[in-house]
């Protein structure tokens, strides 16, 4: 593993300076049906391709960011902070 | 031949031995006569130089402690020592040398075939570590050496300083890029260094490339991996006087893979004698030495090369005895070292025998990468195709150049010493074994067989392997394809990639005034925190910690907490974020109240635990756990994303002291060093002020950990020293004690209070850890609140109880729980308290076996020892003293 992450601060860096946060996933509403929250809580997409992840900058700007990432090849295709 | 004339000596097993500048290893060995360079793998054959190069595992030495070092491509340096590996007494007479004999006992996948009950390795590894293996690993002692890490960047990574590494560089160069050429030779110029006939090391190219700006050349340097990102993996030897490897962490743009091709040799009967070499290793002595390879060769050689390389052995003296093509060979002969031949066209007697074996492209580096070898019959070997983008091949490596000498699977000589792995001791014979075993696609025969699977990683045995099992199962080469090259490739020594051995350690502000006070050291994270303190009366372990626990229980003690995570979050919405975040609420706790709480995940497991004060309005304090800091800080920061809230958070850790004061006497002692009141009314449990202690602005928090009426003070970390000794001294006439981590752990566990990641796990939620009342289910949402409310419904599976042991034993930590002869749970944390007269611990139990009064056994020594499940605190359940 070591690929690099564009991070929108300090550029191009490798992925050994980021903590890994996981997919991003919308988290369900508190009165939402259990269903969904188990579905939030366990169920991984684990994605075979272009996948939108959570990523700490720990040894750079320590920033949250989000990246769209190749799981297949680990190519990252963009990273941004989230809205 | 080369002018070398600087002379100097090494040690090999103890022999003085001349070396000449210029010398690896190997030359110098071979140069004094030596010929015999390692014993085999596993059938302990003698072996000799074959490649010359590095490529083969025949010349792997102990060299300065450093185990299966290629002396052949290692530069010679006085006073080095060098000791051969895997023979008893000597390499010439290895009393192991009998075992080739007993090969009918080790066929092919004798490991699989022999090892099939669990004591079978067992009984036979003792056996099979002596007998079989290779250089031996240095002890703690041995690791002495120092490695380093690089970091570096390059617009273009050209690998290889051979001439179209070479070109290629200067092109690149001169086209304004910034080049990085990494080369393994101490020399630029690759084979053109000792094959005279393809031409001259073009010096005005390297002259060029040297002054070239933006060109830098890291020479006596492998890549031994092309990974994602093109971070190449490169290991420099010998940096410079202070290090004996540097490992270049180098990120390239481009790679421009120029590694060339190398000459593998042919499978024969006995082609692993001594004196059997390939061409390229006797050009090599000859032009890179100065060295005459022999007296009287026989050349092996199909189409290609010969004539050169005859003119080089003839110039060098060497007698050609005669020159047969690699079918007609039939056996070398000879028992430690070459002395003939036998062909289909007479048998010669030698005592040189040099393979102008098939070159194939050293293209490991570009598979790595994602390209493919494909096969090509006219050059006799796989080139790479499809390369990726980034990735650009040159010269040899494409094989733009290589010729056929002769198809590995259109001819295959079948003998059991007629070895096509050199590394592990794998023949033709070994090979086809394996095939008619099942084992007939290339990956499988070579896990079957572990052919490539040695120190080589294929170089010498790939080719003639992929012979065998095409010819064997009918299949074309290119049907039959290559093994999967991965880095590193070679090897690397774990020193390497250890690197330096740099711990970084933090230190608190009072450090030196512990060491003073005859503190015991121990490791929690990068911290350093007294574990216990010697006293006058007391030096070992046990009797201190008693001390000290003493102490606190009777008198008053002082320990440094300044290793706790601190946080100070700041701003309009930092009650909010809280209340998100921990499982407890606190956008309605009081200015100048703390409250404890737990940070739990969305599957409503503990994650941390800690104390919130607030300080005003809009601003709080955390503490964390000494190692959580970093978590906690992202897991809040993690929540607060996209919210637009008016939060700040602050890691003040480093800047600010703490320490814990607790004991009856705590407050006398604070007394007579603040104006605060510290009564209970004005200051009670669970509440926090902001005072000068010692003239030090401090903020207190009355709390209880250890289940003593005290304080934690948190104060600028300039005046830690200052501070701590005026509790010390002030502390003097009530008997105080500084006190370590041991006796705060078996204070805290008569409370019975947890430590989130010691006494819990991965596993672990506030109902099971009977903390249910910090989950505060009426807040509308929070992380972790729709996993804890299915849990506060759900029957628990297990439960953390605390024990008392009814006689007497310590069980440890970990310690396994049985009720009724079955398995049922673990001690998490056990310590003898003097308050019980007994041990008394946490466990998780199953919630079958976990209500109050339950017996239990708990394994103690390897014996059983009885014990109860209590409901309460083992001391001051209803937590009187804390309030006093």
């Amino acid at each position: 593993m070591s690929f690099l992450i564009p991070c929108p601060h300090c550029g191009n860096r490798s992925a050994y300076e980021f903590r890994f946060g996981g997919e991003v996933k919308q988290r369900p509403q508190p009165e939402a049906p259990s269903a969904e929250w188990l579905e939030y809580t366990y169920t991984k997409n684990n994605e075979a391709g272009v996948q939108k992840e959570w990523w700490f900058h720990r040894s750079g700007c320590r920033q949250w960011l989000q990246a769209l990432r190749n799981t297949t090849t680990n190519e990252v295709v963009e990273a941004f902070f989230p809205e | 031949m080369a002018e070398t004339t600087d002379r100097f000596t090494f040690q090999f097993n103890g022999e003085t031995i001349e070396a000449r500048a210029g010398d690896t290893i190997g030359s110098a060995l071979y140069r004094a006569g030596r010929r015999i360079f390692t014993r085999s793998f596993k059938y302990h054959r003698p072996r000799g130089l074959l490649c010359m190069a590095g490529k083969c595992p025949n010349c792997m030495m102990n060299v300065d402690g450093a185990p299966n070092v290629r002396s052949c491509i290692t530069p010679v340096r006085a006073g080095m020592q060098v000791r051969h590996q895997n023979a008893y007494p000597s390499l010439e007479h290895d009393w192991m040398t009998g075992v080739q004999h007993l090969d009918r006992l080790m066929p092919v996948g004798w490991y699989y075939k022999t090892m099939t009950h669990a004591w079978s390795w067992h009984a036979a590894e003792p056996y099979i570590r002596k007998v079989a293996g290779l250089g031996i690993a240095p002890g703690p002692d041995g690791g002495s050496k120092d490695y380093e890490h690089a970091w570096m960047q390059a617009e273009v990574a050209v690998i290889g300083g051979g001439p179209a590494g070479l070109q290629a560089a200067l092109y690149l160069s001169q086209q304004g890029a910034q080049v990085t050429l990494i080369d393994d030779q101490p020399e630029l110029g690759g084979h053109l260094r000792y094959r005279k006939w393809e031409g001259a090391v073009p010096q005005d190219v390297v002259a060029q490339l040297r002054s070239a700006p933006g060109a830098e050349i890291i020479s006596r340097a492998y890549c031994f991996g092309l990974y994602e990102g093109n971070l190449l993996g490169v290991l420099q030897a010998n940096p410079h006087a202070g290090a004996v490897e540097r490992l270049i962490h180098l990120r390239a743009k481009r790679v421009v893979v120029a590694t060339g091709a190398y000459e593998v040799p042919f499978t024969f009967q006995n082609n692993d004698l001594p004196g059997v070499m390939l061409s390229t290793a006797a050009q090599r002595l000859i032009h890179l030495h100065g060295i005459k390879p022999g007296n009287r060769a026989v050349m092996i050689a199909g189409a290609a090369q010969p004539e050169e390389v005859a003119a080089d052995l003839r110039e060098a003296g060497v007698e050609i005895v005669a020159t047969v093509a690699p079918e007609q060979v039939i056996a070398a002969l000879g028992s430690s070292h070459v002395t003939g031949i036998r062909s289909s066209s007479g048998e010669f007697a030698c005592d040189l025998v040099v393979m102008c074996g098939q070159r194939v492209p050293d293209a490991g580096l570009l598979h790595q990468a994602g390209g493919k070898l494909q096969w090509d019959e006219r050059s006799g070997a796989f080139l790479p195709v499809d390369l990726p983008a980034h990735v650009t091949a040159v010269g040899d490596v494409t094989g733009v150049s290589l010729v056929a000498t002769s198809i590995p699977a259109a001819n295959v000589s079948y003998h059991k010493r007629a070895f096509v792995c050199f590394c592990s001791d794998v023949s033709t014979a070994d090979l086809r074994a394996g095939v008619s075993e099942g084992f007939d696609h290339i990956e499988t025969l070579k896990r079957y067989t572990t052919l490539t699977m040695g120190p080589c990683q294929g170089r010498m045995c790939q080719l003639a392997g992929i012979g065998v099992c095409a010819h064997e199962t009918g299949r074309s080469m290119g049907e039959t394809g290559v093994t999967t090259s991965r880095p590193p490739n070679p090897s690397v020594t774990l020193g390497a990639l250890a690197g330096p051995r740099h711990h970084p350690t933090r230190r608190t502000p009072m450090h030196y005034a512990h060491e003073e006070s005859g503190a015991v050291w121990m490791d929690m994270g990068e911290w350093k925190r007294p574990r216990y303190y010697k006293s006058a009366s007391c030096t070992e372990e046990r009797g201190c910690v008693d001390e000290e626990y003493r102490a606190v229980r009777e008198r008053v003690g002082v320990i440094d907490v300044s290793t706790l995570g601190k946080l100070d979050v700041k701003g309009r919405d930092a009650g909010k974020l809280l209340d998100k975040v921990y499982t407890n609420r606190f956008s309605d706790l009081k200015p100048g109240r703390v409250r404890y709480s737990v940070l739990c995940d969305e599957a409503g497991i503990m994650l941390d635990d800690g104390t919130i004060s607030r300080l005003a309005e809009d601003h709080y304090f955390i503490t964390t756990t000494t190692g959580n800091l970093d978590f906690v800080q992202q897991w809040l920061e993690w929540w607060m994303v996209g919210s637009g809230w008016d939060v700040h958070i602050t890691n003040v850790t480093g800047g600010r002291a703490a320490v814990n004061l607790a004991g009856p006497q705590a407050r006398d002692v604070l007394k007579a060093l603040t104006d605060c009141d510290l009564s209970s009314k004005a200051f009670p449990y669970m509440s926090c002020r902001e005072a000068i202690v010692a003239d030090v602005p401090a903020f207190l928090m009355r709390i209880g950990f250890v289940g003593e009426t005290g304080w934690e003070i948190h104060f600028p970390g300039e005046f830690g020293e200052h501070l701590w000794n005026k509790l010390i001294e002030t502390g003097k006439q009530f008997g105080i004690r500084p006190f370590g981590v041991e006796a705060q752990r078996l204070l805290r566990l008569e409370k019975r209070h947890v430590i989130v990641g010691v006494d819990t796990d991965a596993l672990s939620n506030p109902y099971e850890s009977g903390m249910a009342w910090v989950a505060k289910l009426d807040k509308p949402d929070f992380i972790g609140r729709n996993a804890l409310s299915r849990l506060a419904d759900a029957p628990a599976q297990q439960n953390l109880v605390g024990f008392v042991m009814s006689e007497e034993a310590v069980p440890q930590d970990g310690a396994a729980i049985l009720v009724g002869g079955a398995l049922a749970g673990r001690v998490t944390s056990a310590r003898y308290s003097p308050h019980a007269g007994k041990a008394v611990g946490l466990a998780w139990i199953a919630s079958t076996s976990a209500a109050e009064g339950t017996e239990i056994q708990i394994r103690v020594n390897g014996g059983m020892a009885r014990a109860r499940i209590v409901p309460d605190a083992f001391y001051d359940p209803a937590g009187e003293r804390l309030r006093m």
